[in-house]
């Protein structure tokens, strides 16, 4: 005799994303940077943004910081990627 | 990513609905790393970004 | 002429079916092994979840399978009653420990305590439960000796069930979306019950807003308890000095910013306290003073890196004599209290809410 025992996980199937569309040039383009905020992640960004400039051509660099580390960027936050060309999120400490 | 969050983006990545999604990948940790360290791994991430941000 | 007699044949209730797979195993040691194999599991055996053990559960609470309790926003998880009854069943929840648990994640899942963030954090902290009101009676929810550790079975497994509920409805798992560092053992279980029969005090649900006699949880993203002692005094202030300098290390040697601490305080420390004359309030205006630190003793710690030009800041635990959460429990004899911290200042919140109330309306205090 077997004992029928029930599925504790989620089950649910995660909905499928998209990649956005990829440039061919980030030459005169806007990269915006969202940062979580930890120590060291200025330094680093500081860094990218120099050689996003230099390297790549990027026009302009926009930083935004999460207002908490370990929660989602905010809703403002997230809406100003529509007037961005990329997004650089980061980063693990 | 640093190095050591590895596993948690890519665990986000299959429950947001990209499960093979590509990201740049440096050393950890940042919160200590030096200047010069924290200039190696925007390096790094260059690099790496050519193929990840770019259409080839 | 008599009248007919009308007969009618009442409906059998159609009970709404449960929606879980089903896995058919051949005896409890299978079990253990789908379960541990699937990761399912908290690395202790678990009771094999079977669908009348989980109807139970529902029936208790009065619960559809497919009621929602809330939803995970970072993922978009909706968690239905049905998949937490089969992790309450588990754990080792009997019917009626199945009411506190539906409610602790309900509070768990309010944007304010911030959930994916807590669970996620290499911090490593733990979901701090506590029960008030007659339910603890109810379930023997034991608020003396051990109040902190293995008090009884009711604390013990409605603990466990939020964390598989975690472990099972979120992949809060070590090494995938829980990075925790360290951890504490609290992750297994956290759970204790007020001893609102032996205080003269308000249970804490009352002063977190709710009216006396709702049976109530409280819940905390906390660090592991960081045990005092003063037996050598009966003066409040000296008593609560004490809990004090608990709190200044913490703020100095694990996280500086202020948010909601909670205090145990058991009999013997309580006593003296409210001899005295001295209420919760008291105890929380005390405390909201004497719990800071400045900025520039982070040097003494081996934290002079990030002292900066701020050194004369003055950083307090609490925000506001109300983030303290004052909290009556623990054995009848010795002069020990407990110090909880919180996970990282205020992002998190303390959330409370009654057992068996409205469901869909706004919590009641944070």
């Amino acid at each position: 005799m077997t004992i029928g025992v029930l599925d504790p996980s989620n089950e649910r199937h995660a909905a499928q994303a998209r990649l956005a569309e990829r440039t061919v040039s980030l030459r005169g383009k806007t990269v915006g940077f969202i940062s979580n905020g930890k120590e060291g992640t200025e330094g680093y960004f500081k860094h990218l943004d120099y050689m996003l400039r230099k390297q790549l051509g990027v026009g302009d660099v926009v930083w935004r910081t999460k207002s908490n580390y370990s929660a989602p960027a905010e809703a403002e936050i997230v809406d100003e990627i529509k007037k961005w060309h990329a997004v650089v999120a980061g980063v693990g400490d | 990513m640093t190095t050591r969050f590895v596993s948690a983006a890519e665990l986000m990545g299959r429950v947001l609905g990209l499960p093979d999604y590509k990201f740049v990948i440096i050393g950890h940790p940042i919160s200590s790393a030096s200047d010069a360290d924290l200039a190696e791994y925007a390096r790094a991430s260059i690099d790496q970004a050519r193929n990840l941000l770019l259409r080839t | 002429m008599a009248p007919p007699i009308v007969t009618t044949h009442e409906q059998p209730t159609r009970k709404p079916p449960l929606t879980s797979k089903v896995y058919d195993v051949a005896d409890f040691s299978a079990a253990q092994e789908l379960f541990h194999s699937n990761g399912w599991t908290d690395g202790l055996p678990v009771v094999p979840p079977t669908r009348p053990a989980v109807e139970a559960c529902l029936d208790w609470a009065a619960m559809v399978p497919e009621q929602l309790l809330g939803v995970e926003p970072v993922r978009e998880q909706p968690i239905t009653a049905e998949k937490v009854a089969i992790n309450a069943v588990m754990a080792g929840c009997l019917p009626m420990h199945f009411p506190v648990v539906a409610t602790a994640l309900q509070a768990m899942l309010q944007e304010e305590y911030l959930l994916h963030g807590v669970t996620s954090s290499t911090g490593g902290c733990a979901a701090l439960i506590v029960i008030n009101g007659p339910i603890r009676l109810e379930i023997g929810a034991n608020a003396t000796f051990n109040a902190l550790g293995n008090s009884d079975r009711a604390t013990s497994v409605i603990g466990r069930a939020v964390r598989l509920a975690l472990i099972n409805l979120m992949d809060v798992r070590p090494g995938g979306i829980d990075r925790s560092t360290l951890g504490h053992p609290g992750k297994f279980s956290y759970c204790l019950a007020e001893d609102e029969e032996d205080t003269i005090w308000e249970p804490l649900s009352v002063v977190r807003g709710l009216p006396l006699g709702a049976s109530a949880v409280t819940v905390m993203a906390a660090m592991a308890p960081r045990q005092i002692m003063n037996e050598w005094t009966t003066d409040p202030k000296e008593i609560l000095e004490t809990f004090a300098a608990e709190m200044r290390a913490n703020q100095l040697n694990y996280s500086i910013y202020g948010g909601n601490y909670a205090i145990i305080i058991p009999k013997q420390l309580r006593e003296p306290i409210q001899a005295a004359g001295w209420k919760k309030r008291d105890i929380s205006e005390f405390l909201y003073e004497r719990a800071r630190v400045r900025r520039g003793d982070w040097a003494t710690v081996g934290k002079g890196s990030v002292v900066r030009d701020r050194a004369d800041k003055i950083h307090p635990a609490l925000q506001s004599p109300e983030h303290l959460l004052v909290i009556a429990a623990g054995g009848p004899a010795g002069g020990f209290g407990a110090v909880i911290a919180p996970w990282m200042g205020s992002k998190t919140k303390a959330v409370t809410a009654a057992i068996g109330a409205c469901v869909d309306c706004a919590s009641p205090k944070t």
